[in-house]
């Protein structure tokens, strides 16, 4: 009776005309970025985090998160139509997907994304609203302990589950931390790392940081190709998809829902690595395993359910505990930290009009999406006809203002081209910076954690292992540490490897 | 990857230089943190995880160069194989040749002819059309930032914008 209460409640919050301006916005950004390619969630989301500060925090934070789980309805679409993935967690559906839309099957591929990602995302919201506040009471009894184990295991998951050498990964993650706690020490007020600029003296921002990294750093890659796109050109119809495609997508779908929704909870696991698994799975399941990458439709009904549901997944680690389980989560939380908010266990029962206003809104937007994607498919696929050596000044341009814009300050435009250029070498060394991005954000509440449980227990480190929380989430850690080092785990590693930690 | 690419003891080792330069920057961290006094484990002073950050830093680093030395790597240059490398390289003079004149030229006066430069040089777009997006884009976002959201865009010496 409570959940109904508050969801009322939420929908209150929701349907004011300014937050479903702000939802729409969102979704429609979400799309956009979705379907073009070379532009991420990451890219935009960070982008945009300057604009939250102008609303109230329900409204910037309804449209950063339809920015994220609008990116996952829109880069099917490109997958499908160009067989290029807008954003990473589309890459699977390009497999299947595109050989439909080649075989004059375009229509029911978009259409059963489409569906498939309403009914994932709808059900992952109420999971999201039944799991969250049960898991926000038992998070209150978490102490220092237990936060810094977590976050420790959020880092070590990512950069086992991040493409290539974990030894680069894992000094990607310390760089973060390092680069994290720049800045005035909480605790002494000492300056770290300042070399005696003003401006470190708040530590670097989050924003010139992220938009270095994915959106310059991706620029810089993309303009070493010529990109060319196999767009369909014939025209897009049957969007509804028949009765013999609903009976063959309905068991991927359901499956997909439930895989992603609890990959989607586990720190570091995400959108990407629930899409490839889902397509794993039903291919293994599938009576006829040698029709998947020639065009059936399971293989995109199963991985865009997925990564939808993991979409909405990934929001119970960041609303119940405070804890970004990837990057997207960690620019979500940056627009929290930016309205003076912490979000963790007391969220929901102190600021419950922002929580349920937020699942709420998720709700719309799913709806919004469904109408987006389909009926408006048409104006999508002129847009991806946008040439990008047009598309990328245009994006530099969009990420020096919305860096100057989050902080007014000159000195913030350096440092995101500085991250761009070095973002750009790092890749090139294949060094990925989704580890150094989530532990720049975990990096000081790391350090907090850690400082604040060794003054508790007066230095006894058995703290960490006493606790059964905070021994599991480190046992776990360090299996997955050392895991790589077993041939057999090498291999699973190398196969469920991600490409942006998303 | 074939021979020529994969090498083990040369120093033209890709892997090698980045685990060289991991360690650098571990040796520096554990430098700075020792520096910011380490305190004690009961009160941990200001470098205590930055100084054992740095020693991770130094092992993960150690890691790759054992593997670059043991196992080899791709050399520098084939990082860059089939890839038009002078792209991005314009790219990068563009983006600092404007961090240079923001500050002095102010926004309007530095991003058209960044716009125009970065339309023009990696995949030229014709004039015709890469002269408006140059001119009114940069003008455009001036525009509402100016005069909708408030927010007031560096005008540098001359003051224009």
């Amino acid at each position: 009776m409570d959940t109904l209460i508050n969801v009322a409640h939420g929908f209150g919050v929701a349907l004011q005309p300014v937050n479903l301006v702000y939802c729409f916005i969102g979704v429609f950004i979400g799309t956009l970025v979705g379907v073009l390619p070379g532009i991420g969630p990451i890219s935009a989301m960070s982008l945009l985090l300057p604009i939250t500060l102008s609303g109230t925090p329900e409204s910037g934070i309804i449209m950063m998160a339809g920015i994220y789980y609008g990116s996952m309805y829109g880069g099917s679409t490109t997958s499908i139509l160009v067989n290029i993935p807008g954003e990473a967690a589309s890459v699977v559906t390009c497999i299947d997907g595109h050989q439909m839309a080649r075989q004059g099957r375009a229509g029911p591929a978009l259409g059963i994304s489409a569906f498939g990602s309403f009914i994932a995302g709808t059900f992952a919201l109420v999971a999201l609203m039944l799991v969250a506040p049960k898991l926000a009471s038992v998070a209150i009894a978490f102490g220092p302990a237990e936060y810094f184990s977590l976050m420790v295991l959020g880092l070590v998951v990512l950069t086992f589950l991040t493409q290539g050498s974990m030894a680069k990964a894992l000094l990607m993650a310390c760089i973060g931390v390092v680069l994290g706690v720049v800045g005035l020490d909480s605790i002494t007020a000492q300056p770290r790392l300042t070399f005696g600029r003003v401006e470190l003296i708040d530590g670097i921002g989050l924003v010139p940081v992220v938009m270095g990294l994915f959106g310059v750093a991706e620029v810089l890659l993309n303009t070493e190709q010529a990109i060319k796109r196999d767009v369909i050109n014939a025209k897009i119809t049957n969007l509804l998809p028949s009765k013999e495609d609903w009976k063959a997508s309905a068991g991927p779908m359901a499956r997909g829902t439930i895989l992603g929704f609890f990959l989607g909870i586990l720190p570091g696991g995400g959108a990407v690595i629930s899409s490839f698994a889902s397509y794993a799975l039903e291919k293994r399941l599938s009576k006829t395993p040698e029709r998947f990458g020639k065009g059936a439709i399971e293989g995109v009904a199963g991985p865009e359910a997925a990564n939808n549901a993991a979409a909405g997944g990934a929001f119970i680690p960041l609303m119940t505990l405070g804890i970004p389980p990837n990057v997207v989560m960690a620019l979500l939380l940056g627009a929290f930290v930016i309205h003076g908010l912490q979000p963790g266990p007391l969220m929901i029962t102190q600021n419950p009009g922002l929580f349920w206003g937020i699942v709420a809104s998720m709700y719309i937007g799913n709806l919004m999406l469904l109408v987006l994607n389909l009926p408006m498919i048409g104006m999508w696929v002129q847009l991806l006809k946008l040439p990008y050596n047009i598309l990328f000044p245009l994006i530099i341009l969009f990420t020096i203002i919305g860096v100057y814009c989050s902080s007014n300050n000159v000195f913030d435009v350096y440092v995101m081209i500085a991250f761009g250029i070095i973002g750009y070498f790092m890749r090139k060394l294949g060094y990925e910076p989704a580890p150094l991005v989530l532990a720049f954000v975990l990096g000081p509440m790391l350090e907090n954690n850690l400082r604040k449980s060794l003054i508790l227990s007066q230095g006894d480190l058995m703290t960490f292992v006493e606790r059964p929380i905070s021994a599991a989430c480190l046992a776990f850690a360090v299996v997955l540490l050392i895991g790589p080092l077993l041939p057999a785990l090498r291999k699973k590693r190398e196969m469920v490897a991600l490409d942006e930690g998303v | 990857m074939s021979n020529d690419t994969n090498v083990k003891f040369r120093l033209n080792n890709s892997e090698l230089w980045g685990g060289l330069i991991g360690l650098a920057l571990g040796g520096f961290v554990v430098w700075s943190g020792l520096k910011l006094k380490l305190g004690t484990i009961n009160d941990p002073g200001s470098g205590f995880v930055l100084f054992y950050t740095g020693i991770l830093m130094c092992l993960f680093a150690a890691s790759i160069i054992y593997g670059a030395l043991t196992e080899g790597g791709p050399t520098l240059g084939s990082r860059w194989e089939d890839a038009r490398w002078g792209k991005p390289l314009l790219v990068i003079v563009c983006l600092i040749a404007f961090s240079f004149a923001l500050n002095p030229l102010g926004f309007l006066l530095s991003a058209i002819p960044l716009m125009l430069l970065l339309l023009r040089v990696v995949d030229p777009v014709r004039w015709t059309l890469a002269i408006p997006i140059a001119v009114l884009v940069p003008l455009g976002m001036w525009w509402v930032l100016k005069r909708l959201l408030l927010i007031q865009l560096p005008s540098g010496l001359f003051e224009i914008g």
